[in-house]
């Protein structure tokens, strides 16, 4: 049955403008609007007691209409062009990654930023994307029975790990936990066997120590102290290290069944928790909206988060499916972990909340995904013969 | 095909687990908001309240004082004011100018508010302008809030609403510097010591400086309550929160014995002279009045007084900074001659002996005169009373000796502060042998003793003193204490000089004094009538000498009013009591530089006294009503 719907769908070729718009799933763009909306209205009221942080909700609201434009345009772009597009997007990327190691700009003790001309661009945030675009395309040719193998899954661990090893060094740890996060979801789509899976699981358990060790960084190992000590219930010094979760949990707990009411929210409304409009913004929710409205912004964007996985599952070509369920598992994963920071379940590391947290290269990056998803979507009949394309 | 539908299968089996993984790890989140805001919500809601909460120390107000009416003396009043955060202020300078364009605030004001501002921490207000009026108060309250840091508000300010007239009773309040810091917390322990500092650094916190309001200062002070202030995580206070609970616990009031009216008329009397004047009620031995004119005003130390200002003050010839009733001890002059015939009676003097005055008398090779220049011819001790005959007390006060004069005067309230709860006060000096040896290294000569007959000489007396002694008289001998504080903090009384004086010796006195006012040849007869169609005043004239007028001089014709400088003119005295049948009122005045007892002293004691018997001065104190109401035994007057 669903072979016959594919067989009367309209080729690509034949399609309006108009026809193509009419066949978008405006049911998850209206969801993605109203989470933009939750943000602007708990931008509003973190800083609307800030004169200087007055332009804040305004200026959210703008990117994310340009970002809704963005996310529309490469929704539109066919799903063969983002196909022939992934290696030069991903190797373009690498290099730009190489670059910031090489001649790339400091700012707050993380060399991140790239001087293009007059722009600084953050080749980190671009490769969330390309890493997925890559991975679906290098998945889309190799993939047979047999993937359930590890040598199939090999070169896609080479794929991660060199932007993911760059990513580090940088250092930024929340990109990097995206990118591996991401990836893995996207091998273990591909078939790689339980107990492979299992082995890999055990040896990240064990190598748990040696990376605390002599991998992270003095600042890093800090916040890991912090977040163990406060989730095993010890004395924490809260006016210093563990001063933002302990707030945190203050405003959330606070807010109880229904919340305090918008703009009522006195841990939100007197600067208690930094970073409120970016990071934490949850707090603010949970404390003006309470539980239903904490867990009423967890239900849409597993709602959208699930529709993601739909048109992901509807793909005939694999390239679609694995780019859908990519771009699904980098927002998942920013959600995800957000909110699991805020409730101080995982150390604090910068991870913002998509569409809700204050900030341009998130909201971007997040929309980018929703338009490559569309693009799926559109693209969904097309089964993308791959001949002579390497 | 067959393995294109397992490897499909599979994959779609994956993409179902994925999102079922996904789904597990939101419901976890799930669960840990439901353990944060479903089942530790309570406590955590506690937390938050208590986040934004600090508590400001909250100034008491103090006490307030009253008249014996319950007028009151010293209270508070809102009043509006203008205060500056130096750290909320992008540029004090420019910030403060601007603040002068609307209100009155001159170049070295400015400079006073940035001194102090950046002499303490940036968070803390300074107050730029306080005592605003109406309409500076609605122009600030305007631009205040344009202008960041700036605030205009109501306070509550201490408040003196009889202006000068009780300025040396109750004294002043202001700002406590270190050195009222320290003494407050002498005997503090650690704990409230830095409470007292705290508190006292507080821009709404006064403390007594001088009178009632520093002797009193515990009892008027109160307790330090607090309120609780939200404020953000950088320490901002964002609004004030209900805080009755913890509401500062006012201080207690005060009732004086004063009647507030009978000052004020008091003080108008005596116009552009500067003296003092007691009014005491005869029955109790209570204070109706406590003048010492000119003053100053009490409400200009409030808020600091400036530099020149006090100066003005300090430096005006006529001391209004003194207080003359109390502080002040003067020769008594004839006034004190009851006292010498009191102790001459007791000593065994018939009163109807007669001494002959030709106008001098001598003793040893040296001549000491009387005020009549021709004399008084033969006088007993009523004629030389009402005539103040100096020579008759030259006689006796020799035949009386230094010692029994000094015991008598002792027991007419002289030689001893009269603690009243206020601060100050001096006792004057009753000389004696011993006296003179501690205080000059020299024996007493028979001489001095001639002096002390007419008042003179190193004796000294207060007004208080002097006023007593007329109510004691008015009293026939009865050892009446003054006070001023009827219901509050009352002194330890001394104990009582053990032996009463002789109520007929008494009664001789009171003739005495009625005869100066109202018999011919008494010295103010023009001043017996009090004018009120009967009743008649008794009292005695006095002149205290402030130099001693030299041999060449008196020979010359002594120099007059005008010709000689004001502060070398005597000082007019004059005691008394009314009505004359039925004492009610002792009163004593002093008019410095007023040369005349009887021509300038005595008028304003017979006004003061009219006035007081008019009024009713004596009747029963609002204090007394209640304490009687509440059955409490804490006020009544002196038995």
């Amino acid at each position: 049955m669903a072979r016959a719907a594919r067989a009367s769908a309209i080729r690509f070729e034949d399609r309006t403008l108009a026809g193509t718009l009419g066949e978008l799933p405006w049911g998850l763009v209206l969801m993605l609007i109203t989470v933009a909306c939750i943000g602007t209205a708990a931008l509003y009221s973190s800083t609307f007691t800030n004169p200087e942080e007055a332009g804040l909700p305004a200026r959210h609201a703008v990117r994310f209409a340009i970002s809704l434009g963005i996310m529309f345009v490469i929704a539109l772009v066919p799903i063969g062009i983002w196909l022939r597009a992934a290696w030069p997007a991903y190797f373009v990327t690498l290099a730009m990654l190489v670059g910031v190691e090489l001649f790339g700009l400091t700012r707050g003790g993380a060399t991140r930023w790239l001087q293009l001309g007059p722009i600084g661009v953050q080749p980190s945030e671009f490769m969330k994307l390309a890493l997925t675009l890559a991975l679906a395309r290098y998945y889309h040719n190799n993939l047979t029975f047999q993937s359930g193998r590890f040598f199939i899954h090999l070169p896609a661990l080479f794929i991660i790990i060199v932007p993911a090893a760059l990513i580090f060094k940088q250092p930024d740890f929340g990109t990097t936990l995206a990118l591996i996060a991401s990836g893995a979801v996207l091998i273990f789509l591909a078939g790689l066997y339980y107990r492979i899976i299992a082995a890999v699981f055990l040896a990240g358990i064990a190598s748990a120590w040696p990376i605390y060790m002599f991998v992270l960084q003095d600042y890093q190992r800090e916040r890991v102290n912090t977040f163990l000590a406060q989730l095993t219930g010890q004395a924490v010094n809260t006016l210093d290290d563990g001063y933002q979760i302990e707030q945190a949990k203050i405003a959330i707990g606070s807010g109880g069944w229904q919340g305090r009411g918008f703009m009522e929210g006195t841990q939100a409304q007197l600067d208690y928790i930094p970073e409120q409009h970016t990071d934490f913004i949850l707090t603010v929710i949970a404390e003006e909206f309470g539980f239903l409205g904490a867990t009423g912004l967890l239900a849409l964007w597993a709602a959208i988060l699930g529709w993601g996985l739909v048109i992901a599952g509807r793909s005939a070509s694999l390239f679609g499916r694995f780019a859908a369920v990519g771009c699904v598992a980098t927002v998942a994963f920013f959600i995800l972990f957000n909110v699991a920071m805020v409730l101080g379940l995982v150390p604090v590391v910068g991870v913002p909340l998509p569409l809700v947290s204050y900030g341009g290269t998130v909201m971007f990056t997040t929309m980018a995904c929703f338009g490559i998803l569309l693009s799926v979507h559109i693209g969904r009949d097309e089964r993308l013969s791959t001949q002579g394309m390497i | 095909m067959s393995s294109e539908l397992d490897f499909e299968s599979r994959l779609n089996r994956r993409t179902i687990i994925t999102g079922a993984a996904g789904g597990v790890l939101f419901s976890g989140l799930v669960a840990r908001l439901v353990q944060l805001q479903l089942f530790e919500g309570e406590r955590y809601k506690e937390i938050a309240n208590e986040n934004g909460v600090k508590l400001d120390l909250a100034p008491p107000i103090r006490g307030a004082i009253y008249d014996r009416f319950g007028v009151p003396l010293a209270s508070h009043r809102q009043a509006g004011r203008v205060s500056i955060v130096r750290e909320q202020t992008p540029d004090m300078d420019a910030t403060l100018a601007e603040i002068a364009r609307h209100i009155d605030l001159p170049m070295d004001e400015r400079e006073r508010v940035i001194q102090q501002a950046r002499s303490q921490a940036s968070f803390q207000s300074t107050i730029v302008k306080s005592e605003l009026t109406y309409e500076e108060f609605a122009r600030m309250t305007l631009l205040a809030a344009d202008m960041p840091g700036v605030r205009a508000d109501m306070a509550a300010t201490r408040s003196y609403p009889r202006g000068r007239d009780f300025a040396h009773v109750l004294g002043y309040v202001a700002k406590a510097s270190s050195d009222d810091l320290s003494r407050l917390t002498e005997n503090a322990s650690p704990e409230e010591s830095s409470l007292l500092a705290r508190l006292f650094r507080h821009p709404d916190m006064r403390t007594g400086r001088s009178g009632i309001e520093r002797a009193a200062e515990p009892w008027l002070r109160g307790e330090p309550g607090f309120r609780r202030l939200e404020t953000n995580a950088a320490g901002r206070v964002i609004r004030e929160l209900e805080s009755d609970d913890l509401a500062p616990t006012p201080g207690r009031d005060i009732g004086l014995t004063v009647d507030a009216e009978l000052q004020r008329a008091a003080i108008d009397r005596f116009g552009d002279e500067s003296g003092a004047a007691v009014v005491l009620d005869i029955e109790t031995g209570a204070i109706l009045a406590f003048v010492s004119t000119p003053a100053f005003d009490p409400n200009d130390f409030v808020n600091g007084i400036s530099y020149a200002d006090y100066n003005a003050l300090r430096e005006n010839d006529r001391s209004p900074l003194y207080h003359k009733a109390y502080d002040g001890t003067y020769p008594p002059g004839s006034t004190f001659k009851m006292v010498v015939a009191t102790a001459a009676l007791e000593a065994g003097i018939n009163p109807d002996q007669r001494v002959y005055c030709n106008g001098y008398y001598r003793f040893g090779n040296r001549t000491w005169h009387c005020w009549k220049r021709g004399g008084h011819g033969n006088v007993d001790m009523h004629w030389a009373m009402k005539g103040s005959c100096d020579v008759y007390f030259y006689d006796i006060a020799r035949k009386i000796g230094v010692e029994h004069l000094a015991d008598v005067s002792r027991r007419f309230g002289f030689g001893q502060v009269w603690d009243l709860g206020l601060t100050g006060g001096r006792g004057g000096t009753v000389p004696d042998d011993a006296w003179k040896r501690a205080a000059l290294g020299e024996p007493w000569y028979e001489g001095e003793t001639l002096n002390y007959g007419i008042g003179q000489g190193y004796l000294s007396a207060s007004p208080l003193q002097l006023a007593l002694m007329s109510a004691r008289i008015a009293a026939k001998g009865r050892l009446i204490e003054p006070y001023i504080i009827g219901e509050g903090p009352r002194p330890d009384k001394p104990i009582p000089y053990a032996e009463p004086l002789d109520p007929d010796h008494m009664q001789r006195m009171m003739d005495g004094m009625y005869g100066v006012t109202s018999e011919a040849g008494g010295t103010a007869w023009r001043s017996g009538d009090l004018g009120l169609g009967g009743p008649r005043l008794a009292g005695k004239t006095g002149t205290a000498q402030v130099r001693r007028i030299s041999e060449a001089e008196r020979r010359s014709g002594v120099l007059k009013g005008d010709e000689i400088d004001r502060r070398l003119r005597d000082h007019a005295l004059f005691v008394a009591y009314a009505p004359a049948d039925d004492p009610k009122y002792a009163i004593s005045v002093v008019v410095e530089h007023g040369e005349g007892g009887s021509s300038t002293a005595a008028p304003v004691a017979r006004d003061i006294l009219a006035t007081a018997i008019r009024r009713d001065s004596r009747a029963a104190a609002r204090w007394q009503q209640t304490a009687s109401a509440s059955g409490s035994g804490n006020g009544g007057g002196n038995p």
